[in-house]
């Protein structure tokens, strides 16, 4: 089966219509969401109202678990203190607009779905807030997915998609018995291969341009496409303007740059 | 004997960097003034609220300031070099010292300062080649930040987004900034130019609150965002409280290793 995965929406209507357009004329019906709905972006409550419409299985991102935990569930992850009173700003003006219907919808998202040996999850299978980066330690993303219980795990957050396969990885062990004081026995045991999916984002890419991206992976072969989608980034922009939201964030969105600079801790974990 | 020369051209062709060269290669007494420019000669666009004076001084020790009257009207010791800059957009109208503008006079003659050459870049083969930009069609902006103290990465991302066209079409912007550790920061760029200058004033103050030093930021281009510009500038910016909880670690002890037993 083919199915459809996307991460981090950022309430961008456009991004996500445009993307849903490329999946629908692909004939593809499994879609699956890895959360950040919302979060900077202008159009919160119509972007919820459409995953909520289309019945998306999504899976609860960092933003929409700070917008229910209430302010701010990771700070320490800001670089700097701009970015921080920039995250705060957005933080404040989106739980000012989303319904309590939306936002009810965002708390009753869980944090991981499982299909199988496929494992969906916004930042890794510890926490929404952590980054999966393709540069990662070898082992530490091997025993993210295999203590996962996963062959295949997709996720988001770094807004960067790609796809790395964790391969000629194994434990080596060295086994002390309490009674027989010879030399230890020492095992090794290969493990099998891992895959790490990331889908990018839709509303908020940052991966060299402006196109929202998402992934396609067929379950049969294993193949996997990054899908690029060019939207109306200026509708998205004018939005952000008429919102009220700073225009700065219009301009970093029309460059290709995030709103606020993630932490450059790879494994930054917030510890609330 | 001295030498006195008056140094002119656009705002953002090298005029500072150059004379902070002369003075610093000089082995005698030095002094230096800035005049500025006139209104139809875009004096807006080049005001540049004493940031090339504060760095002159912080680069050439013992710099005489004769913007200070003590100096301008003491005897002017042997050797001295003493050189004036103007920001001038057009030409001399003749060569040497006949093409100074006659409107400076009255300002040379209340420093008393009879200048015995006169280079304009963009003219005279003495000073480098410097691709000039006319802004006279310009805005210019500027925002004192004395007594403000930055927190270091958010000015990294301000200074990337004010140069990349956030707040408008910059055309020209440079700064003299702090930072909580005591340094202060010369930054520079401009539209011609790859890559922005940051050089750090050589004068660190001691991480004890705000430096009393010059700071400020001068803006020049077009449809610029002020608004946008004050916004960021004030979630950048640390208060007294952040100052100094930064401030406090800074001065903590070193830890000496241990003699070995």
């Amino acid at each position: 089966m083919t199915h459809a995965v996307m991460s981090c929406l950022h309430a961008n209507l456009a991004a996500l219509e445009a993307v849903l357009a490329d999946i629908d004329q692909l004939g593809i019906t499994t879609i699956t969401c890895l959360g950040d709905l919302v979060g900077y972006g202008p159009q919160p409550n119509e972007v919820v109202e459409l995953v909520r419409e289309r019945a998306i299985p999504s899976c609860q991102g960092c933003w929409d678990e700070d917008i229910i935990e209430g302010l701010n569930s990771c700070e320490c992850s800001y670089p700097s203190q701009l970015a921080e009173r920039r995250g705060h700003l957005a933080h404040q003006w989106t739980a000012d607009q989303l319904s309590e219907a939306n936002k009810v919808f965002l708390a009753s998202l869980p944090m991981t779905l499982r299909r199988d040996r496929l494992l969906f999850v916004h930042g890794s299978p510890n926490s929404q807030h952590e980054y999966l980066l393709p540069d990662m330690d070898a082992f530490a993303a091997l025993e993210r997915v295999e203590t996962a219980g996963a062959d295949t795990l997709f996720c988001g957050h770094t807004h960067r998609p790609y796809v790395r396969d964790l391969r000629d990885g194994s434990i080596r062990v060295r086994i002390q018995s309490s009674t027989d004081h010879t030399s230890p026995a020492e095992r090794q045991m290969p493990l099998p291969v891992r895959r790490i999916i990331n889908a990018g984002s839709v509303g908020e890419p940052r991966h060299g341009n402006t196109n929202a991206t998402y992934v396609i992976h067929d379950e049969e072969t294993g193949s996997v496409e990054i899908r690029e989608v060019p939207y109306d980034l200026e509708r998205t922009c004018q939005a952000i303007v008429e919102a009220g939201l700073p225009p700065v964030f219009a301009w970093r969105l029309s460059q290709g740059f995030e709103y606020a600079e993630r932490a450059d801790d790879a494994s930054h974990v917030c510890e609330r | 004997m001295g030498h006195t020369l008056l140094i002119s051209g656009p705002p953002g062709c090298g005029k500072t960097t150059w004379i902070c060269q002369r003075l610093q290669a000089h082995r005698g007494p030095r002094a230096y003034l800035r005049l500025g420019g006139f209104g139809d000669e875009g004096q807006q666009q080049a005001r540049d609220g004493g940031i090339d004076a504060a760095v002159l001084q912080d680069r050439v020790d013992n710099l005489l300031d004769l913007a200070n009257p003590d100096h301008a009207l003491a005897p002017r010791p042997d050797n001295l070099l003493a050189l004036i800059e103007v920001p001038q957009f057009q030409p001399p109208s003749a060569s040497g010292p006949d093409g100074i503008d006659r409107r400076l006079i009255p300002a040379l003659d209340a420093h008393h300062l009879v200048p015995d050459a006169h280079l304009h870049f963009g003219r005279d083969r003495e000073l480098p080649a410097q691709d000039t930009l006319d802004f006279r069609r310009l805005e210019s902006w500027w925002h004192n930040l004395s007594g403000t103290v930055w927190d270091p990465a958010s000015l990294s991302s301000f200074w990337f987004e004010l140069v990349n066209g956030a707040y408008g079409d910059v055309y020209r912007a440079k700064a003299l900034f702090n930072l909580p550790d005591g340094r202060g920061f010369f930054f520079n760029w401009m539209v011609s130019q790859s890559g922005s200058q940051f050089e750090p004033l050589t004068a660190v103050a001691p991480p004890q609150g705000r430096p009393a030093r010059l700071s400020r930021l001068v803006v020049q281009g077009k449809a610029l965002a002020s608004g946008g510009i004050e916004t960021t500038l004030s979630d950048c910016l640390l208060s007294d409280a952040a100052l100094e909880l930064q401030q406090a670690a800074l001065r903590l002890p070193v830890p000496q290793p241990s003699a070995a037993s």
